[in-house]
């Protein structure tokens, strides 16, 4: 019996056992493998932290290499309020030295917050003076944050077209917004361990992820022409007092924006004072009607539907036409006129006949083949795509008053492509301000190509277009002031009547342009120049030819002598080579033929 | 009997002892290493801490000076520094250029070609 009892004792006792192993056996399980990943977590909570390393954002600069915007290292003062071993003291030497008002710290500091950001965008060697400072005090509670801030060298140079990030480094206008994605780098991390001091412990350090840094983005901006736009602009505003004020500089045949400048405008390094109405891209984002620049899309239709010849006569109704009950005038009495000369003369009434000639729908074609009313596809963000109502929408005179380009909204820019298209031989190119992107050490991520759309006109079309444009820069034309010496230019004026946003126009108030190109043969760059509502001493002065014209003559002159254009031949017979050879020294004469012997294009214009 | 057996009680069993003072020898220099390395490990760690403390300083300070430069030499700056009258631009005058003629493109594509006027010529 006793035997019995002892072994079922025995039995309980190891059952007993089992029981208490397996249940420890279990919670073990439990902790170890069931709730591994959670109490990993919380125990690495505890004493590993994630240490951020920063990526630089990349650099903006020109198709020369200049900079344009660039990153410059700063540091946020913070403070932890419940470190801090002596306030009042701490107060006094960080207001003395970042500048604060100290009544505006000490009630910042005076909560007990951990993470209280006293003031961001402090000068690197400032922040040190003030770290040492603290340190030979003996105060805590104030640490520097890494950071960077973005300056622009060359202040409100370009500042439309590069735009501005905001605190958080995100680019938001400009080239900065749109090219975001490549700009921003990647920020890498590190996870480390910290010892009772707050120290790293440099063996204990976990994974880690270098950062990496933002892509250089390469403009095809070419600085010295937009130095050369930007002066000019400068001298129109002084000059003329327009609300605002456009210049586009392109390169034809591959698209290539080679300056753009708008007034008014801002200082990127200031960007936090400039008012909304400074920081509008004008060339991308405003519409206008272009007056008579426009008349290029009739002319092109009449002539690529081979509807008339270059020297088909029109009759201009001599300066007066009555049509869908309502009067189109002429600037003078026109009476018979050929395709060309309508153009040169800038024949209201006679664009108009072209425009007829072709039909609506076809005029309409033509019209958004030229690539208005949609996107350029420019990578400037913000763009418009203008307004081009379909003929469904038109009234019956307007068939008359599109063709003078009223009725319509085009941006700048698409008023540049278009003229374009006639200097590249009828080819409709996309205009494109990114040459490239790269890294830091020049290997090269991405390099874009021009981009043909589309073939607007027959090349032929194209050159009979050019050679009209041609006459509008002579004395016959009425741009003659947008002549430069040396060189053959192809262009249109416009002058067009202010719209009045309560409808109708504004009287006396007009929209002044020139848009053309140099040289008319091999054309280098493509130009347009537009001022909106400028201001002269005499009212008939106010024309596209008078104002625009010249400002496009000065830049087309200094770009073509910093490109190193070739004057025109016709130029060169024109100077004597006794005055070229008196001119220059004995030793630079080599043994030339008339054709080398040139002066360059710096004969005062006339 | 007895003296051998004496004898053989107070051997020393040479081999095994040699054998455990390796052991020992051995426990002690790896337990000493161990700490070393461990120290030597927390010090390089220290001096890493502190090359790429240095190694930020340089760069930071050289991001800095990089940004000075570029401002200071910027299309803007130069402007305003010749308008103060710090610089001055002599106007190149006509007789001071020469124009070469365009030389003849050479045949293969591969071949080098000289370039009159890299920065100019576009």
């Amino acid at each position: 019996m006793n035997a019995k009892n002892s072994r079922i004792r025995c039995v309980l006792v190891c059952a007993a056992f089992i029981g208490l192993f397996s249940t420890f056996s279990f919670r073990l399980i439990y902790l170890q493998a069931i709730k591994h990943d959670e109490y990993a977590e919380l125990a690495a909570e505890k004493h590993v932290h994630k240490q951020i390393i920063h990526a630089e954002r990349g650099t903006i600069l020109d198709a020369n290499n200049e900079v344009l915007a660039d990153n410059i290292p700063v540091k946020t003062v913070v403070a932890d309020a419940t470190l801090l071993n002596d306030r009042q003291a701490t107060v006094d030497l960080v207001s003395s030295e970042l500048g604060i008002p100290s009544a505006q710290l000490a009630e910042k500091l005076s909560s007990e917050r951990r993470y209280i950001v006293i003031k961001r965008e402090v000068p690197e060697a400032q922040a040190v003076a003030l770290r040492d400072k603290l340190r030979a005090a003996n105060l805590r509670g104030i640490y520097f944050e890494h950071d960077t801030t973005r300056v622009y060298p060359n202040g409100s140079m370009l500042c439309h077209v590069i735009g501005f990030t905001d605190f958080d480094h995100h680019g938001i206008q400009g080239v900065e917004a749109s090219m975001e994605e490549y700009l921003h780098g990647q920020d890498g991390f590190r996870f480390i361990e910290h010892n009772r001091a707050g120290q790293e412990i440099v063996p204990y350090r976990g994974l880690e992820r270098p950062a990496r840094d933002g892509y250089q983005v390469h403009l095809t901006i070419d600085l010295s022409l937009q130095n050369i736009v930007e002066n000019e602009i400068d001298a129109a505003m002084k000059e003329y007092s327009p609300q605002k004020a456009t210049i586009i500089l392109m390169r034809p045949q591959t698209g290539e924006i080679l300056a753009m400048a708008n007034r008014p405008d801002f200082d990127l390094n200031l960007r936090a004072e400039a008012k909304p109405e400074e920081m509008k891209n004008r060339a991308v984002t405003d519409m206008m009607e272009p007056g008579s620049t426009f008349k290029i899309v009739a002319a092109s239709a009449a002539l690529n539907e081979r509807k008339l010849r270059p020297d088909s006569v029109i009759f201009c109704e001599n300066g007066l036409w009555n049509f869908g009950g309502a009067a189109l005038h002429d600037h003078r009495a026109f009476s018979y006129l050929s395709v060309r000369d309508i153009l040169v003369k800038s024949s209201n009434i006679g664009a108009a006949k072209l425009a007829l000639s072709v039909g609506e729908q076809r005029y309409y074609e033509y019209i958004r083949r030229f690539g208005f009313g949609e996107r350029t596809g420019i990578e400037l963000p913000g763009e418009i795509s203008g307004l081009i109502r379909p003929p469904q929408a038109w009234s019956k005179i307007s068939i008359t008053r599109i063709p003078m380009g009223h009725e319509v909204g085009v941006t700048p820019l698409q008023m540049t492509v278009a003229m374009a298209a006639i200097a590249n031989g009828g080819k409709l190119v996309m205009p494109r301000i990114i040459k490239s992107i790269t890294t830091a050490d020049g290997k090269t991520i991405s390099s874009l190509s021009p981009v043909v759309l589309r073939q607007v006109i027959s090349p032929e079309t194209a050159k009979e277009i050019g050679d009209a444009l041609r006459g509008v820069v002579s004395d016959q034309g009425t741009a003659a002031a947008a002549a430069v010496p040396g060189f053959t230019i192809a262009g249109k004026t416009g002058t067009a009547q202010k719209v009045d946003p309560r409808g109708g126009y504004e009287h006396g108030k007009y929209v002044v342009s020139f848009a053309g190109y140099l040289p008319a043969d091999h054309p280098e760059f493509v130009g347009l120049v537009v001022l909106d509502d400028a201001h002269t001493s005499k009212p008939e002065l106010n024309y596209g030819g008078l104002i625009a014209g010249p400002i496009f003559s000065r830049i087309a002159e200094k770009a073509a002598r910093y490109l190193d254009l070739e004057p025109h031949e016709e130029i060169r017979k024109a100077i004597p080579v006794e005055r070229v050879e008196k001119t220059m020294p004995a030793e630079r004469i080599r043994k030339p033929g008339p054709a080398e012997r040139i002066a360059l294009t710096n004969a005062s214009r006339h | 009997m007895n003296r051998s057996r004496r004898r053989n009680c107070n051997t020393v069993n040479a081999a095994s002892l040699a054998r455990w003072i390796v052991v020992t020898a051995f426990l002690a220099l790896a337990g000493l290493s161990y700490v070393y390395l461990t120290l030597q490990l927390y010090h390089l760690g220290e001096r890493r801490k502190a090359i790429e403390h240095e190694l930020a300083t340089l760069r930071t300070q050289n991001d800095i000076a990089s940004a000075q430069i570029a401002a200071l030499t910027s299309r803007s700056a130069l402007q305003r520094r010749l308008k103060e009258g710090y610089l001055k631009m002599v106007p190149i005058s006509e007789a001071d250029i020469v124009r070469l003629t365009v030389p003849a493109r050479a045949a293969d594509d591969d071949a080098i070609q000289p370039v009159a006027n890299p920065s100019g010529a576009k």
